[in-house]
């Protein structure tokens, strides 16, 4: 039974974390966690190593007990530990797989432990193998699969109950740039098509800006930031722009850039990065006359003749904020 | 975490445990690791039952003796598989990170262990079917191999059962499951090495005890009394104490006290009633063997007892049916005793002691125990006039000339008393040598279980493989 405050208070709310705690004898791994998800969002967790994102996964996922705090998934409270893990589906960091199954019976089998008889499960199993890109290796022994083939059938795993909240933790860890992209691709469609809430736990900070709607960043076991992407990344302006000029021309190019509509600081690299720039911008992405700064930039080295080598926009914003914020927070 | 309802059945109404079950069924079986070590046991059994029989036909053991050691084997296996598959149940299911994907699923705590338990049990009834045509051709007709069915199969249960669950405790507080192997064969090995320790290491009452009190030794000295010595359950019945104890408490720890720890972590729960539970179960098992120790020493004092208050010695005559016999080495004598109490006294109850000697080397004594499964018989004591008659069973160990004969010993009335035996005359036991290739007729089973059952472990194998694609 669900938890009578939730259905008119969290129709959309798939997930709420209210001030979770946990600790160790003297050591608090997670402080005072509290977010909350929607259906249909994808939600980036954050944080440097030790930060307490697998402790909070592992709490809000029943596999663990937090020392305070509760939690709702789907409408059901933290102390209905089965029920919540009828509503959610988890592929964990380095989950494990039976080398001598077929990845069908694979998650045929989790889908009878779910409740399914034996050919309705087989027939979901094959509806997730086809979703996720795997009906073509159903058959076949699992210990055939690469890496991943076995991330995508821990993800046919953790949708074979057609879950209210997906956790991925580190879903594209050791995968191939192609690879990367198709497991993104993958967590769009579980959002999208699926309509769960998806919390996705990843180092890959690029690959969160690009897929998440919504971020939490932890550090030291607390939250330190969470908001919207937009808006976690608007708080702090860190665009850039890094230009590469013979050495020789590094001072005229200085020169040429100061001024520059949108720019705001202009820095020359030493050490083996000797002959870059890094021009910062002030969050301006066209000047007065329409003109794209980046064009202003490129304009203002040509009229002073300055030789460009290379130009290259800034790095994954997120990415600046994650190492403003977490810095020294690792305990 | 606790509350909730729990997830018992699964859809199409098969019980969560059943599927867990069927999954661990089919990674032991079609994953070839439970056919594979049955076939390793049947090799050895096919080797042993083999030389057995080969000993038989020099009549060094009896049939009875080798059922009952085939038997013994049989159980000895059993429980070392199941120490096997339980200790990996848990900790090999965390080493591999498999566990983690189970406790994220609805299925209660208690249905998983349910269902890996059943799974780990499984290739108990199969080993001990695989024993079932050895200790029948083993047997060579006798009585012995339904009673060595019987008991072996309830006392292997026994401890089939409880070793497992020993096995899947042990598993469940290791992370790994090297770390759970070392520990459950360690215990299974702490257990098993008394068995094989000479009888004269184990006599005395704490000798006595000891064998009581540990549950793979009570049971074979149960079964060797009851098969090979002819004794009754009447007489037995104490030894099945242990076992029956140790079942029930290795299931009771394994389903009440270890359920709630399965965890992903192989943390020890540190929760108060854990530990009170673990303590009240502790306290039932030494209270209960308390309670039941004084049993085989009151069985024992009471034997001695009863001798004591015979009265003193009467005069003896011990006859025997036969003076003189040829045989060839493999082939039983059956003769009869009768022994008659001349005197106007009730005699003491007697020992009846046989005695073989050795002619052709200067009468040096052959040990009967190697020829004889009846060493010794007890006979009441007898009325005035009264006699009885014992049967005997020889066993033609090797060619020779030999001398039998039996003597009649008085229970003596007490410490600082003495009695006078009676002999009887000999039998003359010429023994001309023969040997076969296939003794008992048990070369097709020492060679065809093995092959049968790696014909069956290539089937299973090439089914398997039919059933998946192969891909890179």
């Amino acid at each position: 039974m669900r938890t009578s405050e939730t259905p008119s208070a969290h129709r959309d709310t798939v997930l709420v974390a209210d001030n979770l705690h946990k600790s160790y004898g003297p050591r608090a791994a997670v402080r005072g966690l509290s977010f909350s998800l929607k259906a249909g969002s994808i939600l980036g967790f954050l944080g440097p190593n030790g930060a307490g994102k697998t402790t909070s996964i592992r709490i809000l996922t029943t596999i663990i007990e937090p020392t305070s705090g509760r939690f709702l998934v789907d409408g059901y409270g933290s102390d209905q530990p089965q029920r919540i893990r009828s509503r959610i589906g988890v592929l964990p960091e380095s989950l494990g797989f039976p080398g001598n199954m077929t990845g069908i019976e694979f998650v045929t089998y989790f889908g009878r432990l779910y409740g399914l008889g034996s050919a309705a499960a087989r027939k979901k199993a094959q509806d997730m193998m086809e979703a996720v890109g795997l009906a073509k290796r159903g058959r076949s022994l699992i210990r055939s699969y690469s890496r991943g083939m076995r991330q995508r059938l821990g993800i046919a795993r953790a949708l074979i109950n057609d879950p209210a909240v997906v956790f991925l933790d580190e879903p594209t860890l050791g995968l191939d740039p192609k690879g990367q992209q198709e497991l993104q691709e993958l967590v769009r469609w579980i959002a999208r098509e699926a309509n769960a809430g998806v919390v996705l736990c990843s180092h890959q900070l690029a690959e969160v800006e690009a897929v998440c709607d919504e971020v939490v960043i932890l550090s030291a076991g607390q939250v330190v930031v969470q908001g919207a992407v937009s808006e976690v990344i608007g708080g702090k302006d860190q665009d850039f722009v890094r230009v590469q000029v013979p050495e020789a021309a590094v001072a005229d190019a200085e020169r040429a850039l100061q001024g520059v509509a949108g720019v705001s600081a202009v820095k020359a690299m030493e050490g083996y990065q000797k002959g870059h720039l890094r021009v910062e911008l002030n969050g301006m992405r066209f000047s007065v006359d329409g003109q794209h700064v980046n064009n202003n930039i490129l304009s203002a080295l040509i009229r002073s003749k300055v030789p460009v080598l290379g130009m290259q926009a800034g790095g994954s914003r997120l990415q600046e904020v994650f190492l403003e914020i977490t810095q020294g927070g690792i305990q | 975490m606790s509350g909730g309802a729990e997830f018992t059945r699964s859809g199409g109404g098969a019980p969560t445990w059943w599927v867990v079950m069927l999954k661990e069924l089919h990674e032991l079986w079609v994953g070839g690791r439970a056919l594979t070590l049955l076939l390793i046991y049947t090799v050895l059994l096919g080797i042993m039952s083999w030389v057995l029989s080969s000993n038989s036909e020099l009549s060094l053991i009896p049939p009875k003796e080798m059922v009952f050691e085939t038997l013994k084997g049989a159980i000895a296996v059993g429980v070392f598989i199941g120490v096997i598959i339980g200790a990996d149940s848990v900790s090999g299911e965390r080493e591999r990170a498999t566990l983690e994907g189970l406790l994220l699923t609805p299925t209660s705590r208690r249905q998983i262990i349910v269902g890996k338990f059943f799974a780990a049990i499984s290739p108990w009834p199969a080993a001990f079917s695989v024993a079932l045509p050895y200790m029948w051709v083993l047997s060579q007709g006798d009585e012995v191999l339904g009673q060595a069915a019987r008991w072996g199969l309830l006392f292997g249960t026994l401890l089939a059962v409880a070793f497992t669950a020993t096995g899947m405790l042990v598993s469940y507080w290791c992370t790994s499951n090297r770390t759970s192997l070392f520990v459950g064969l360690g215990i299974y090995v702490f257990f098993l090495i008394p068995t094989q320790l000479p009888g004269q290491a184990q006599t005395g009452r704490p000798g006595r005890f000891l064998q009581w009190v540990n549950p793979m030794q009570a049971p074979d000295f149960f079964l060797e009394k009851l098969l090979v010595n002819n004794r009754t359950f009447a007489e037995l019945w104490h030894w099945t104490i242990t076992p029956a104890v140790f079942f029930a408490f290795s299931l009771m720890l394994l389903f009440l006290y270890a359920r709630p720890g399965l965890q992903l972590t192989a943390a020890r729960p540190g929760l108060p009633w854990a530990k009170r539970r673990l303590a009240t179960t502790g306290i039932f098992l030494v209270g209960a063997l308390a309670a039941l120790a004084p049993i085989p020493l009151r069985a024992l004092q009471m034997g001695q007892e009863g001798g004591g208050m015979m009265s003193q010695a009467a005069p003896l005559v011990l006859g025997i049916d036969q003076t003189t016999v040829t045989l060839r080495a493999g082939e039983p004598l059956f003769f009869e005793t009768t022994v008659t109490n001349n005197s106007s006294q009730p005699s003491a109850d007697l020992i009846l002691a046989m005695n073989i000697i050795n002619l052709d080397a200067m009468g040096d004594i052959v040990d009967p125990e190697d020829w004889s499964p009846q060493r010794t018989q007890y006979q009441a004591g007898l009325a005035p006039g009264a006699s009885a008659s014992n049967s005997w069973r020889v066993n033609a160990i090797v060619d020779g000339d030999f001398m039998i004969y039996l003597v009649a010993i008085p229970q003596p009335a007490g410490e600082g008393a003495t009695s006078h035996p009676a002999a009887s005359p000999g039998i003359h036991l010429t023994v001309t040598p023969f040997t076969r290739l296939n003794p008992g007729g048990v070369l097709p089973f020492a060679i065809g279980g093995p092959v049968l059952l790696l014909l069956a472990l290539i089937y299973v194998y090439r089914r398997r493989r039919r059933g998946i694609d192969e891909g890179g």
